[in-house]
């Protein structure tokens, strides 16, 4: 994509956050869920990678996903812009009709062998759901009734244990890796969107909030904890765009190398970011109409989304061969 | 629950505090870098009467329990000597716990009292460079030879050895292949450091250079029967029971050096002024300095804890090893601040913050890591698998 292109696109991205971005739980309805989605569905970006070259790279699908991770949106932009097309097209399948998004396990991680004990994940505008099993058989699953879930802004679905499960297709070895790398690092990218927004609405908050006289910026303690955060997401994003460009430039086993250090790294520096902007909000942080939970729900479940770091070093500390 | 010292703990802390006053920064700096023992300081110490403090009244002690022993470890270390002067004296004042409980009657007159009055040096020589942490696994073998043992191997890590004239000696008397249990077939031996017998080699290293680390080189030392502690075979057990007290001690050294840290952080912080002010005033600089006061503290009430527990005959592995953790942690941690409040100044040996830095930071190793005192309480404690 050129440059103008991708701005254009990311953009638009972010012209979704004024009109649908929440700051309240309490606004989250299925109705305002359905206009919402259907205004990110109006800007027809899910053929940004399904075709063959995709339209977008992995850099620039992993900036849409921190665009979008940055603002409390309802949106299913991850599972079925990102995620779902990714795998029609490594399949080669560009036949297939509907609106996917993708199947995890119930515990939202990588599905194992078998297509069972599933959740459809982000799965606002979705009417099916693809899941991998570890053999790299892809196959589609239909939708159950909403699911509970921590985010409270991004919507999974169960999927019924008796449903039908049609097969699609089987990924290459190397299409798995990728697929794999690919899913950890737009997913990783929304998190560092998320924790580096939070962080920004702390550092503007202590600017504006007074006590004993003085911005509470103006205290070391809150400037240094605000500035360790903001090292934290730093790190995050350069690792998690590191990982992006491996994807589009490495084979697909550095670039899952690169992505598991990535998920690995923001499951806590994300997490930690978001602990410190928390604190920086005190009290009024603590409240369910204020945006903060909101965040540290994203974050806190996106540390445990597809890998967990417990689950990540281990498959790094392995040989490269055994991973 | 009484919080309070007793009198005569008072009472320890003050006479030490007094008596070390005269042994300043500057002592400590020139030892430290001329790897000199601290031969004034010991003396001192042995003349005040200190080094016998846990040894029986009968063999020329105090015969005062752990909590008083943690309390002059702690005050010596604090008193700026920090782990230079608390390894020139650990092992007088605790060390020959195993000879006190196990030994013969002849072993015991015949060395505790030279203990006790500092006339005697002595060091520990149970690690191994294959062996580590892993006791079990050493292999410096005592072959019993009519009325002697002949022994042969090597040790590492041997603090003091340098400067001592006896050893206690940990050896395997049968190899590990030969036991049914690995820690059985070890045999401790309190003996002389025979200098033709045993190559004595200093690890060049970074702190607490005033007391030597060495390498032992053993080669055919004859050791009669009569320098053997206890049972043959039974030297691992005897050990044990040392170890609890061997974690309240280090912590109280640690906690020790901790505290002398974060005094002279504090005082830097209050004198020093940049941008017009002092910069103690700087919420970056105060707040980790009162961070560390929390930390100093909450790891000395469970350290009292533990000594307590021991003193009183109850149970105390969870608490020893807990305040070793804690206080090692803790004092690491304040010597780190104080060197970074000092900021340039505190790489500089002028201002003794390098020197404690380099010697807390050996507390989270030695005499074991924080690593294996959490496979402790893993597995101890909560019950988990053993991890190793």
């Amino acid at each position: 994509m050129e440059r103008e292109e991708f701005v254009l696109v990311r953009d638009t991205v972010r012209s979704l956050a004024p009109r649908y971005g929440v700051t309240s739980p309490d606004e989250v309805k299925p109705a305002t869920r359905a206009a919402a989605q259907q205004a990110l569905d109006d800007m027809g970006l899910r053929d940004l990678r399904r075709s063959s070259p995709p339209a977008a790279t992995a850099q620039e699908c992993a900036l849409l996903a921190e665009e979008h991770g940055r603002h409390p949106l309802t949106t299913s932009l991850l599972g079925t812009v990102l995620l779902a097309p990714e795998l029609l097209r490594l399949l080669g399948d560009d036949t297939s009709r509907g609106t996917p998004t993708v199947a995890l396990t119930r515990e939202l991680r990588f599905p194992g062998p078998e297509s069972a004990d599933l959740a459809a994940w982000d799965c606002e505008g979705a009417d099916s759901a693809l899941c991998v099993t570890t053999d790299g058989t892809v196959t589609r699953v239909e939708l159950g009734p909403a699911a509970p879930s921590t985010d409270l802004v991004r919507s999974v679905r169960a999927v019924s244990p008796g449903a039908p499960v049609e097969t699609v297709g089987r990924l290459t070895a190397p299409d798995q890796l990728r697929w794999q790398a690919y899913a950890l690092v737009v997913v990783t990218a929304e998190l560092v969107g998320a924790a580096g927004s939070f962080v920004e609405q702390a550092v503007e908050y202590a600017r504006v909030r007074r006590q004993y006289g003085q911005a509470i910026g103006s205290f070391q303690a809150v400037q240094h904890l605000l500035a360790d955060a903001t090292v934290l997401v730093e790190a995050g994003t350069s690792v998690t765009r590191c990982a992006a460009w491996c994807l589009d430039n490495e084979p697909p086993e550095r670039a899952l190398t690169a992505a598991r250090v990535a998920k690995a790294e923001v499951n806590s520096s994300a997490l930690e970011a978001v602990y410190a902007g928390m604190q920086v909000f005190g009290g009024i942080a603590q409240t369910w109409e204020h945006i903060a939970h909101l965040y540290l729900r994203k974050v806190r479940l996106g540390a445990t989304l597809l890998a967990t770091t417990d689950e990540l070093l281990p498959a790094l500390a392995a040989p490269e061969v055994t991973r | 629950m009484d919080f309070e010292l007793t009198e005569d703990q008072e009472t320890i802390r003050k006479s030490v505090a007094g008596l070390l006053r005269d042994f300043d920064d500057q002592y400590w700096m020139a030892k430290d870098q001329a790897h000199e023992f601290p031969t004034e300081f010991y003396e001192t110490v042995a003349g005040g009467g200190w080094l016998g403090i846990t040894i029986p009244e009968e063999y020329g002690g105090h015969g005062l329990g752990i909590t008083e022993a943690s309390l002059l470890l702690e005050e010596v270390a604090r008193s700026g000597g920090g782990m230079n002067a608390a390894s020139a004296i650990h092992l007088s004042i605790f060390g020959m716990h195993p000879v006190v409980v196990h030994g013969s009657e002849e072993l015991k007159r015949r060395t505790l009292p030279r203990i006790a009055s500092g006339d005697l040096h002595v060091c520990f020589g149970v690690t191994e460079p294959g062996a580590g942490l892993d006791t079990a696994s050493i292999t410096t073998y005592a072959r019993r030879d009519g009325d002697h043992y002949v022994v042969n191997g090597r040790k590492v890590w041997i603090s003091k050895a340098m400067e001592s004239e006896k050893i206690l000696l940990l050896t395997r008397t049968s190899k590990a292949d030969e036991v049914t249990k690995k820690t059985d077939g070890m045999t401790l031996f309190l003996t002389d450091i025979d200098r033709d017998r045993i190559d004595i080699r200093p690890i060049p290293k970074m702190g607490r250079n005033a007391v030597t680390s060495n390498e032992l080189f053993i080669d055919d030392l004859r050791i009669p029967v009569e320098d053997r502690v206890g049972e043959e075979g039974q030297g691992f057990r005897y050990l044990l029971d040392g170890l609890n007290p061997e974690r309240m001690l280090i912590a109280a050294e640690a906690l020790g050096i901790g505290r002398a840290s974060l005094d002279k952080g504090v005082r830097y912080a209050k004198e020093r002024v940049v941008f017009g002010r002092p910069i103690g005033m700087n919420q970056g600089i105060q707040f980790p300095l009162a961070d560390s006061l929390t930390r100093l503290d909450a790891a000395e009430l469970v350290l009292r804890k533990a000594t307590w527990l021991y003193d009183n005959g109850k149970p105390c592995g969870r608490e020893a090893n807990t305040a070793k953790y804690l206080c090692a942690d803790a004092g690491f941690t304040a010597a780190d601040r104080a060197l970074q409040t000092h900021g340039g100044m505190g790489y500089s040996e002028e201002y003794a913050v390098a020197r404690y830095f380099r010697e807390a930071r050996l507390m989270r190793i030695a005499p074991i890591s924080q690593e294996m005192i959490l496979n402790y309480l893993g597995s101890h404690t909560l019950g988990l698998p053993r991890s190793y």
